[in-house]
């Protein structure tokens, strides 16, 4: 039974991240009175590339062939070490929060220096904008979630969701104010609108492609890849530690079940969230982003002063 | 006004004018030129419309280099010129008027000659692998030469400091759009300096207007600039039409200004459209997309060509709109203008797409107004220009509207300007469908044959701004000359005023406002 647990833990986010950005697409399309392509098409895209043959930069160094491998490793990890449908596995991998954050930022170290690496304009101008982003956004993110550690006075995850499932509805006040500021890093850690636009093919304008431009193939679909999972632990993320009513407490087979239901239930929630913002509003100029991260930080400030 | 009081009213009484149809031309010791020219364009304040040469050394004159200035509502061009005897060399206007700066430039690339006292002669044009010293334009330069490599360098201009970097672009993009190599100077974030280099796509259409047999001339006008295939060839076929005093039938220049308004929407809508996409704005682009696509099936089912291509002939027009398509395509346009007035009522709402317009790639009027800036972009800044008023041609004199005028001169200028656009191109459309005037011919039934020794000049509005032909007979009444002048090859020029001192993001959207053509900058 915990092998069978393990497996699913360690398993559904790289195998369910592409679907999700598949529905993402698909409810952008019908926002926009297109059909758009099927929800599976994010498995194609990556099956494609993976079967793709590769160029790589002369002058690319060990770092730009090894960096994918590392940000794949990275998002496989965290994916198993997140609380996703059960509390099983409160003391296994990574399971701290500021662990996470951190892992997060190493993959995206290496993320940059490898934009910079084969030495092309765009690269270094993606890896200079996402360094810029990631510094700003890490406050409100490592913030928004402290605030649910004060409350369960622990930075372990599991614990965190373990405290919040038990907290009565009147004291969710700062739970709500610390969600609002994940939103916002959330949109910016995984690139999505007001931050960059993951759709575009105007070089000037990208922050994350920018740094994959010089990708091909194999390297490429795991970038891809991982860059799907990382936008899954972060809706994961969102729905469990901060609504994590229905992860199941014991190994029963039909709590289990309902955990996982109710686990894709509120990720496509988020999904639908994150189509509807970005289809109603337009990017936001390079400028004017560090307001709204900044606006991300102040709101856990609040919700950490509405605790004390 | 008429022809004497405009002759009395701008020209010296010592040059001895004559008249070809809308053009009055006179020759010009080229000591004087450079004066007679400034008088004309700051005193009376005529625009300068193109300045071009011809290569009639077969004929015993040398090279002549003409200045065409535009006389507005009389749609008389007013062309001194000097014939430089034996010589390669003419004195520049460059530092009087300078606009006259690009043509100068044209005409030393394109034709060998010298503009003396020009404070920057760089080549146009042509690429560096091509030989400094074959000029094309000249006649005994044959179409199909295939000269050597040449293997030139071309120098970018330079910034230095600490923290300035370069980034090359193109000429190959990411997007299914024209080559072009732009080469920004970047200081962090904020661009520094901006060059556009273009000529990725020049196709020697001059040249093969000399060439190609009449018929295909007006197939060859078409293709200048694929976006504008109708205004180019009613441009070129008003000028032909000039040369040859064929009177075109009155249907004709009704159904000219329909197709050259249902270009100008299908473009308008794509631009506002696109405009709202580059900002991440995916509802304002899918439905700008949207209403470009109804009106190029209108097109295809009007015309049998999205494009609109092969309708002008000389003299009119190929292809009739039956009185019941006038009707449909009326009630069409009505359900379209709703469509588009609640889309731009729906977009004028998100906050967050205006905010990126404004302010954004702001081009100074000053610097517009001297490098001549038309069209769209010239409107943008209050530069009162548009052929359809200035220079009625068609049917244009009959129909009421404005022209559409804005000051700010940063995206959102330009973005209004073709909302406003749009409306009075439906506006026009109304008008020319319910009037339509009942007669069968479409096309003038007569055997062409242009003035000998001659010239003319057609000017259009095409959706970018006025398109200008100028075309030269010589003494068998063939054509040996023909001049393009697409809005682009001017407005090209300050694309990179306009985007110094933004952000490098925001470059694509400043691009998009401007929108211009490659090729018909490279012809």
């Amino acid at each position: 039974m915990i092998i069978t647990l393990w497996i699913i833990q360690l398993t559904l986010i790289p195998a369910f991240s592409p679907l999700f950005l598949g529905i993402v697409r698909k409810i952008k399309a019908k926002f926009q009175n297109r059909t758009g392509a099927s929800i599976f098409q994010p498995y194609r895209d990556i099956g494609k590339l993976f079967r793709k043959d590769e160029v790589i930069s002369e002058d690319a160094s060990w770092i730009f062939r090894f960096a994918p491998y590392l940000i794949f490793a990275v998002t496989i990890s965290i994916g198993g070490s997140i609380p996703l449908f059960t509390t099983t596995f409160a003391d296994t991998l990574f399971n701290d929060w500021l662990v996470v954050v951190y892992l997060l930022a190493f993959s995206t170290f290496f993320l940059a220096l490898a934009g910079m690496d084969a030495g092309s304009a765009f690269g270094g101008f993606g890896s200079s904008r996402e360094m810029t982003l990631a510094a700003l956004t890490e406050g409100g993110l490592l913030f928004s979630v402290l605030v649910l550690a004060f409350l369960a006075h622990s930075t372990n995850l599991f614990t965190i969701a373990d405290t919040l499932s038990s907290l009565p509805l009147f004291s969710f006040a700062p739970v709500l104010f610390a969600f609002a500021a994940f939103l916002i890093a959330l949109l910016a850690e995984t690139g999505r609108f007001p931050f960059d636009n993951p759709s575009t093919h105007l070089e000037l304008t990208m922050i994350h492609e920018a740094m994959v431009l010089e990708y091909s193939g194999k390297r490429l679909a795991l970038l891809e890849w991982s860059a799907a999972n990382k936008f899954l632990i972060f809706l994961s993320l969102g729905a469990n530690i901060f609504f994590p009513w229905g992860i199941a407490f014991t190994t029963d087979l039909a709590d289990i079940f309902l955990a996982l239901i109710l686990f894709f239930a509120k990720v496509g929630i988020l999904c639908l969230f994150v189509a509807v913002l970005e289809s109603s509003i337009a990017k936001l100029r390079f400028f004017r982003l560090p307001d709204l991260l900044f606006t991300s930080f102040i709101l856990s400030i609040i919700a950490i002063g509405l605790i004390l | 006004m008429t022809v004497d009081q405009i002759r009395e009213k701008y020209i010296s009484k010592k040059y001895e004018v004559k008249q070809d149809g809308n053009v009055l031309s006179f020759q010009v010791p080229p000591e004087d030129i450079i004066s007679v020219c400034r008088q004309l364009y700051f005193h009376p304040s005529l625009q300068l419309k193109t300045i071009t040469a011809t290569d009639e050394r077969k004929a015993g004159i040398g090279f002549r280099i003409l200045y065409a200035f535009g006389v507005p509502k009389e749609n008389i061009f007013l062309v001194p010129f000097i014939v430089l005897n034996g010589k390669e060399e003419f004195p520049s206007l460059t530092r009087a008027i300078h606009e006259a700066s690009i043509y100068e430039r044209k005409i030393r690339s394109l034709f060998g000659l010298e503009p003396v006292g020009h404070p920057n002669p760089r080549p146009l044009l042509l690429h560096e692998n091509w030989p400094s010293n074959i000029f094309p334009l000249r006649k005994d330069f044959h179409w199909q030469e295939r000269p050597a490599e040449a293997n030139g360098t071309y120098e970018f201009r330079k910034v230095e400091g600490e923290g300035v970097y370069e980034i090359p672009v193109g000429p190959v993009h990411a997007g299914i759009i024209e080559p072009g190599h732009f080469r920004f100077s970047v200081a962090g974030e904020e661009i520094v300096l901006l060059e556009a280099r273009l000529g990725f796509t020049h196709k020697g259409t001059e040249k093969l207007f000399e060439v190609f047999p009449l018929g295909e001339k007006v197939t060859l006008s078409e293709r200048v600039s694929g976006d504008s295939s109708f205004t180019h060839s009613m441009a070129f076929c008003q000028a032909l039409e000039n040369l040859s005093e064929i009177e075109i039938p009155k249907r004709a220049n009704y159904v000219r200004v329909i197709f050259s308004e249902l270009e100008r929407l299908a473009n308008h809508c794509n631009d506002v459209g696109f405009i709202m996409l580059d900002t991440g704005y995916s509802f304002g682009g899918t439905h700008g997309a949207r209403l470009r696509e109804m009106i190029m099936q209108w097109n295809e089912r009007l015309a049998g060509s999205r494009f609109l291509r092969g309708l002008n002939c000389i003299g009119g027009i190929t292809r009739d709109i039956s009185d019941e398509m006038c009707g449909e395509l009326r009630s069409a346009l009505t359900t379209m203008r709703k469509d588009f007035s609640e889309m731009i009522e729906i977009s004028e709402d998100s906050s967050t797409m205006l905010n990126r317009l404004e302010g954004t790639g702001k081009l100074d009027r000053q610097i517009a107004a001297d490098h001549g800036i038309i069209g769209i972009a010239g409107r943008s800044v209050g530069l009162e220009h548009d052929a359809r008023k200035e220079y009625p041609y068609a049917a244009y004199n009959n129909f009421d509207f404005e022209i559409a005028m804005e000051n700010a001169g940063d995206v959102r200028a330009r973005f209004n300007v073709r909302v406003k656009e749009i409306h009075s191109s439906f506006e026009i459309l109304d008008q020319a469908l319910r009037s339509m005037p009942s007669v069968k011919d479409i096309a003038a039934d007569k055997k062409v044959e242009f003035r000998k020794n001659s010239c003319a000049v057609g000017v259009a509005e095409a959706w970018r701004g006025d398109v200008v032909y100028f075309v030269v007979t010589d003494a068998d009444g063939k054509i040996s000359r023909v001049d393009v002048r697409d809005p682009s090859f001017l407005n090209w020029h300050v694309l990179g005023h306009a985007g110094n001192g933004n952000v490098v993001p925001d470059f694509p959207l400043i691009n998009k406002s401007f929108n211009l053509s490659y090729s018909g900058y490279d012809v």
